[in-house]
């Protein structure tokens, strides 16, 4: 018996929408400590993992650890019916069948609530071993996400060049080439157009970066960008690299969990 | 393909002995030999006397040439060299021949200019600008108009009245001018534009592969010391002393055709296809037998380095390949056969031998043909017919021997997935035979005698097998009776399109009435003409029989009841004015408003052509009844299937755009008067049954096609049906024209109308069983769709017509969908096949874009134009194009690729499932698709890709699938109690999965023929490849689950 209560059920419907792009189906499995979930995205060139402690939820309670075969794509449909301020309670009986899920408003006034058909998914579960990374880049998660839409246009591949005092993300393509460098403690917020003032206060986040040694990798775009999304979830992001490993990417979602990406680096020849 | 089918098909598979054993039995049936080769050569020519001895053959190739003209023979324009024929041939005691016939020169027709008379012939002004226009041919100094003669003829392109205008026959030396003649001259001239030597052919009513006759006292027979060929006996003579047989009666018999069918291996370097230049050919495996006899008289290999025997097959080892290279020649010659065939012989082997012949510089090798003088070389060549589609082949000279790739043969007459020699065998002879892939042959090679004696009975099994194949399909024979119907030599029926078949019986028609056919220049039109009418389909299931109504040759009989022809065309209404013709008394007017004479003025070359063709196809067919040779029955046969074909093109040649002589006019007239013909028998059956007339239920025609209705009267009983069907048929057969005629062919019941031409039903002739079940475009019959599809609809569709069993059908679909989704179907059953076709696509294509991925991965391997690109759908990233996710099936296998089930599902199996349902089952058919089956799911994990190498896979509980804590390896603590139940159901699964496996791989070793020795094919085609390979893997992943449990004790 599973039964766990978000206050916002809009945490799980950013999560969701993070993932929904890279994984259709997937298991979350659920134990004391909080629920998990791992799943690489179809072509099986990333990896999401993705986790809630059980003290991120206001109330949790799991008997025993199972799993949750759930097609995230309707999951993600039907949490997002839920209102902004919607509290969110999930359920799931020992031997049912289902997932339930009832949405309140703040005032209690509007219950709905939903019943989602479970899956019966065999899927080998796969992780990345933790490593000691060479390079730690902490950024705006708002900048990563511009940095990949802008780079997005000349090419489908990016190099991330981390030395100690800068890191600079350059795409080439046909038609051009283009590159961004960020330099430690840089905040861009001159840069910005008046309008984007909610962006402003995001962006203004100081770019950190730990090295051992520099390091030099490509990476296709495409999956950074899709990365990305889920940017809402925080304000920060973290990127871990070393040279012939997959880089993190690395959300962090306050008190609740996080949200880790994994991609392998674009060998030259391939 | 059905369930019961298949258990068929690999019970065979089960019994079918080794090929070591059919060699064994083969040698048995043979005489005992002491030395093989005094087997190979023909039987020695006794002497001959020209005087006295007349010489009959079978002409089996007419080619042209320019020779020296004979001193003893006429000679009107004392010509020294000059275009003559060359007539290959074999003689009913099995010689070869071959005829020089002299004196023959090739005409064009230029209409006369105003004013032209008879006696200025020669001088004219108008013949020397057209001499020198043509100009001296390379092959023949001198001038080219030999003579010009006035002949009056008409023209076959429209009617032009009965008087007949005047033309000048002008003969010329050299062959080669054609069609560009016609074009600098004027426009048009006429038969300007016909091959030399089917010229010859139909002025002397010669017809294809058929007998001809020297008469004693008529010919010189060349002394051995001035032949130009390697036949048996070389004649010259004059043209007009050939006596042509036409093929009929005695004269229908198939001379003891020599029939030489060879296979070579060449080994191969690691991951590169073989190259002639760098690898050697290490055998050549050949058989040979003597047309209508069933076992091959001989039956040898030749092998590089020495090889252990094999029962009843003469080996012949070598130590280096250039003798055995000079050996095969020498072997070719020998035993001189007629016809040569193998499998893509013109597209690998000879074009192989000839390379390597060249790097070896074994300068007597490329000497395969008859003609001593020439050399043989491949040539590559492009074909492209509408029929038939494009393709890149290599053209081979063997002059006097007939080449049939059987590969070319399967490709142009066979609509079938997929056109490798094994699938191919398997469809017609329903055997597999073991595929062993070109890396492992140089593997066998480098062993000992016994893996060489291996690799020599697979390639003897190879050279047996198209054999096998001509006979089974009766290729030979048929191809034969073609050739004999439409006049055409044999080699243009492999080479050539449809449309020279009709030419050529134009031209034989149009000789007999005067008519000259002009040669137009061709134009790319794209106009459209209407075509055929479709009756708007009742859609639904019916549970009543229906009755189908058929025009027997629909277009064929059309054009003979309205005098559709060329001759009897008339262009405009001045035209007719200007002749003095009068509607309905003179001619009539067809629906699409175009005016055709009646017969009673003149009949038409076409409908006069048709009749022929109907009337000798109804001989045949009534001769077909009484034979009871089984030899004949197969010429009978064939030859009323050709007859019938050959009717059928004749529509479709007065319409091909690109044609020789189209007409549209007539082709738009024949579909008119089609769709006319359609709509009255739907008005006339359905106005006659009216329970207003007497029946009992109003009569609906729920369909109509092209040459077909489909009628509902409303009973319940096929009998019934069938009773009403014959009546009607009749009925409306009065309204018509002869020889218009509908004929009720059967009963459809039940009956599921899905669109136009998507029907399927069961198929009734007579009232107490069904026939079989018919099924129309829908997805069993269509192959771009994977084997997954076809095998479902067909079931379902069996299960709901045969056994009338709808529940039973959902079941079975939504179990398919289930297993599918658990990634339990078999890998064999998803790959979907498509021809490469032209080399560049607009759009991006699944197939052209992995044929060029496979080409980067290994080039040798990698799919050429014209083949058929075996492919499955894996898992990509969302957005990505199908193309992008199509993979080699054997890649896919090798490395653990996902398969997107999704695809599948949606892409695949939705359209045709809810296609067949929906008519059913309403709205509730959806259900099918996503209901509780589709939520079990499995997910591959591929063994390459980015992220596989640095990932690690966390074990997970075998009871609940949560991810396992660090002491516990096969259970979770939950499902500790459960641990006994779990232990035996994996125990249970490895001994299943270890049975299957043992099984499949005695399949292959039972097919290989040896029961010792390891597997080592990769047929593609062989569905129990995949599973072989598949079992094995599951069994290695189900095995590493089951030790888990070993740390619990």
């Amino acid at each position: 018996m599973l039964e766990a209560r978000l206050e916002r059920a809009s945490v799980l419907k950013k999560l969701l929408d993070a993932i929904k792009e890279l994984v259709t189906d997937a298991n979350f499995d659920c134990t004391d400590s909080g629920i998990a979930l791992q799943a690489m995205d179809n072509s099986h060139v990333a990896l999401v993992a993705l986790l809630l402690r059980a003290q991120g939820f206001d109330h949790y309670r799991c008997d025993h650890s199972h799993s949750l075969g759930l097609s995230v794509k309707t999951l993600a449909s039907i949490v997002k019916t839920a209102g902004n301020d919607d509290s969110l309670t999930i359920k799931s009986e020992e031997d049912g069948d289902v997932l339930n899920l009832i949405f309140a408003s703040p005032d209690d006034k509007r219950v709905s609530e939903f019943d989602l058909k479970l899956m019966d998914i065999d899927a080998e579960r796969l992780g990345i071993p933790e490593t000691d990374y060479d390079a730690i880049i902490k950024l705006s998660s708002a900048e990563f996400a511009r940095i990949c839409r802008d780079l997005l246009i000349l090419n489908e591949s990016v190099t991330i060049d981390c030395q100690k005092e800068h890191i600079k993300f350059t795409a080439a393509g046909d038609t051009g080439s283009g590159s961004i460098k960020l330099m430690p403690g840089s905040s861009v917020d001159d840069e910005r157009d008046e309008k984007d003032e909610k962006d402003k206060k995001k962006l203004s986040v100081p770019t950190q970066i730990t090295t051992k040694q520099a390091v030099v990798l490509t990476f296709s775009l495409k999956y950074l960008a899709s990365f990305a999304k889920a940017t809402p979830l925080s304000e920060t992001v973290t990127l871990m690299m070393s040279t012939d490993t997959p880089l993190v990417v690395e959300f962090k979602v306050d008190e609740v969990g996080y949200i880790r990406y994994y991609l392998a680096p674009k060998i030259d020849d391939a | 393909m059905s369930v019961a089918v298949k258990k068929r098909k690999s019970a065979k598979l089960d019994d079918q002995p080794s090929f070591t054993k059919e060699l064994e039995r083969l040698h048995q049936l043979g005489a005992n030999v002491e030395n093989y080769e005094d087997t190979w050569a023909r039987q020695s020519l006794p002497s001959i006397d020209p005087a006295t001895h007349p010489i009959v053959f079978q002409q089996i190739e007419i080619e042209e040439c320019v020779a020296q003209y004979p001193p003893n023979l006429p000679n009107p324009f004392q010509v020294k060299e000059a275009s003559s024929i060359r007539i290959y041939g074999v003689t009913p005691d099995g010689h070869s021949v071959l005829c020089n016939v002299h004196g023959f020169l090739p005409y064009i027709y230029v209409p006369a200019p105003r004013g032209f008379k008879d006696q200025d012939a020669m001088k004219c002004d108008y013949i020397r600008g057209l001499d020198t226009t043509i100009g001296p041919s390379k092959q023949s100094p001198g001038p080219t108009i030999l003579s010009v003669k006035c002949v009056k003829r008409s023209t076959i392109y429209g009617y032009h009245g009965e008087e007949k205008a005047l033309f000048l026959q002008a003969y010329k030396n050299g062959f080669t001018a054609g069609a560009t003649v016609g074009r600098v001259v004027c426009d048009p001239t006429y038969e300007s534009n016909l091959a030399y030597p089917l010229r010859f052919m139909i002025d002397l009513e010669i017809q294809g592969a058929s007998w001809l006759e020297i008469p004693a006292g008529s010919y010189t027979a060349r002394p051995q010391s001035e032949k130009t060929s390697t036949c048996q006996l070389e004649v010259d003579l004059h043209y007009e002393k050939i006596i042509a047989h036409q093929p009929e009666g005695e004269w229908s018999k198939i001379a003891p055709l020599r029939i030489l069918s060879f296979d070579i291996e060449c080994s191969g370097r690691k991951g590169v296809f073989p190259d002639a230049k760098i690898d050697p050919v290490i055998q050549i495996a050949n058989m040979v037998t003597v047309q209508g006899e069933s076992t091959p008289f001989v039956r040898n290999v030749l092998t590089l380095k020495q090889c252990a025997n094999i029962v009843g097959t003469h080996t012949m080892c070598f130590e280096t390949e250039v003798e055995l290279l000079k050996k095969w020649r020498e072997f070719v010659e020998a035993v001189d056969p007629d016809i040569i065939i193998g499998y893509n012989i013109n597209g690998f082997d000879f074009p192989y031998l000839l390379d390597r012949a060249e790097a070896l510089d074994v300068v007597e090798f490329p000497h395969l043909g008859r003609l001593i003088s020439s050399t043989t070389r491949a040539k590559d060549s492009r074909f492209s017919s509408k029929a038939h589609g494009t393709r890149d082949m290599k053209t081979i000279n063997l002059e006097g021997r007939l080449q049939m790739d059987v590969l070319m043969i399967m490709q142009r007459d066979y609509k079938l997935r997929s056109y490798t020699l094994n699938s191919v065998c398997a469809h017609f002879l329903g055997e597999q035979k073991e595929d062993v892939h070109y890396s492992i042959i140089s593997d066998l090679q480098n062993g000992n005698d016994e893996t060489r004696r291996r690799l020599a009975i697979y390639c003897l099994k190879d050279a047996y097998l198209p054999q096998r194949l001509l006979d089974k399909l009766m290729c030979v024979i048929n191809y034969m009776e073609m050739a004999r119907v439409t006049g055409v030599p044999f080699n243009y029926l492999l080479t050539r399109g449809q449309q020279i078949k009709v030419v050529s019986q134009l031209y034989r028609k149009a000789k007999t009435e005067d008519l000259v056919i002009p040669c137009l220049e061709v134009e790319q039109a794209d106009d459209q003409y209407e075509g055929a009418t479709v009756i708007e389909p009742t859609k639904g299931f019916y549970q009543v029989p229906i009755a189908t109504l058929d025009f027997t040759s629909l277009y064929p009989s059309i054009i003979m009841a309205h005098n559709l022809c060329y001759s009897t065309y008339i262009d405009t209404d001045a035209r007719a004015a200007a002749l003095n013709l009068e509607k309905d008394k003179d001619y009539h007017i067809t629906p699409n408003q175009k005016k055709f004479l009646l017969p009673s003025v003149r009949k038409g070359l076409l409908p006069t052509i048709l009749e022929d063709l109907l009337g000798a196809r109804k001989r045949a067919k009534n001769d077909l009844k009484k034979e009871t040779d089984p030899f004949k029955r197969a010429v009978l046969d064939g030859r009323q299937l050709a007859l019938k074909l050959s009717a059928n093109s004749v529509y479709g040649f007065t319409g091909a755009t690109i044609g020789k002589l189209p007409l549209l006019e007539l082709s738009a007239a024949v579909t008119a008067f089609g769709r006319e013909l359609i709509e009255n028998t739907k008005q006339c059956v359905q106005e006659k049954y009216t329970i207003a007339n007497g029946y009992e239920h109003d009569a609906e025609v729920i369909y109509g096609d092209t040459d077909s209705v489909m009628v509902k009267f409303g009973v319940a009983t096929v009998e019934e049906a069938m009773k009403l069907g014959k009546e009607a048929a009749d009925f409306v057969t009065t309204h018509f024209i002869k020889p218009i005629n509908l004929d009720f062919e059967k009963v459809y019941f039940p009956y599921l109308l899905i669109n136009k031409k998507r029907y399927a039903g069961l198929y009734w002739t007579k009232p107490t069983d069904y026939d079989k079940m018919d099924a129309k475009g829908i997805e069993t019959v269509r192959r771009d769709s994977c084997r997954l599809v076809s095998t479902v609809i067909e079931t379902c569709l069996r299960k709901i017509l045969v056994d009338r069993d709808v529940s039973a059908a959902e079941e079975y679909t939504k179990g398919v969908i289930s297993d599918l989704l658990q990634n339990k179907v078999d890998l064999s059953n998803l790959v979907i096949s498509k021809a490469l076709g032209k080399a560049e696509y607009a759009a991006k294509q699944a197939h052209n874009e992995l044929a060029e991925r496979m080409r980067k991965r290994d080039a040798g391997s990698a799919p050429a134009l014209g083949d058929r690109v075996s492919y499955v759908i894996v898992k990509g990233t969302k957005d990505a194009a199908a193309y992008e996710k199509a993979e080699d099936p054997i890649y896919v296998l090798e490395n653990n690729i996902p398969i997107d089930t999704k695809y599948y599902l949606e892409n695949q199996l939705s359209k045709p499932l809810m296609r067949i349902f929906e008519p059913i089952l309403g709205p509730k058919s959806s259900s099918l698709l996503s209901g509780d089956h589709t939520r079990t799911i499995s997910v591959a994990a591929p063994t390459i890709g980015g992220l596989m190498k640095f990932a690690v896979k966390t074990a997970t509980c075998l009871g609940c699938k949560t991810p396992l804590r660090p002491g516990e390896s096969a259970v979770c603590v939950h499902c500790k109690p459960r641990t006994n139940e779990l232990y035996r159901r994996q125990l249970d699964s490895v001994t299943d999965l270890e049975g299957r496996f043992a099984r499949l791989w005695t399949q292959c070793q039972r097919c290989q023929g040896s029961l010792h020795q390891d597997v080592i094919c990769t047929s593609q085609d062989c569905p129990i490849f995949y599973m072989r390979k598949k079992v094995q893997k599951d069994m290695k992943d189900s095995v590493t689950t089951l030790d888990r449990f070993h740390y619990d004790w």
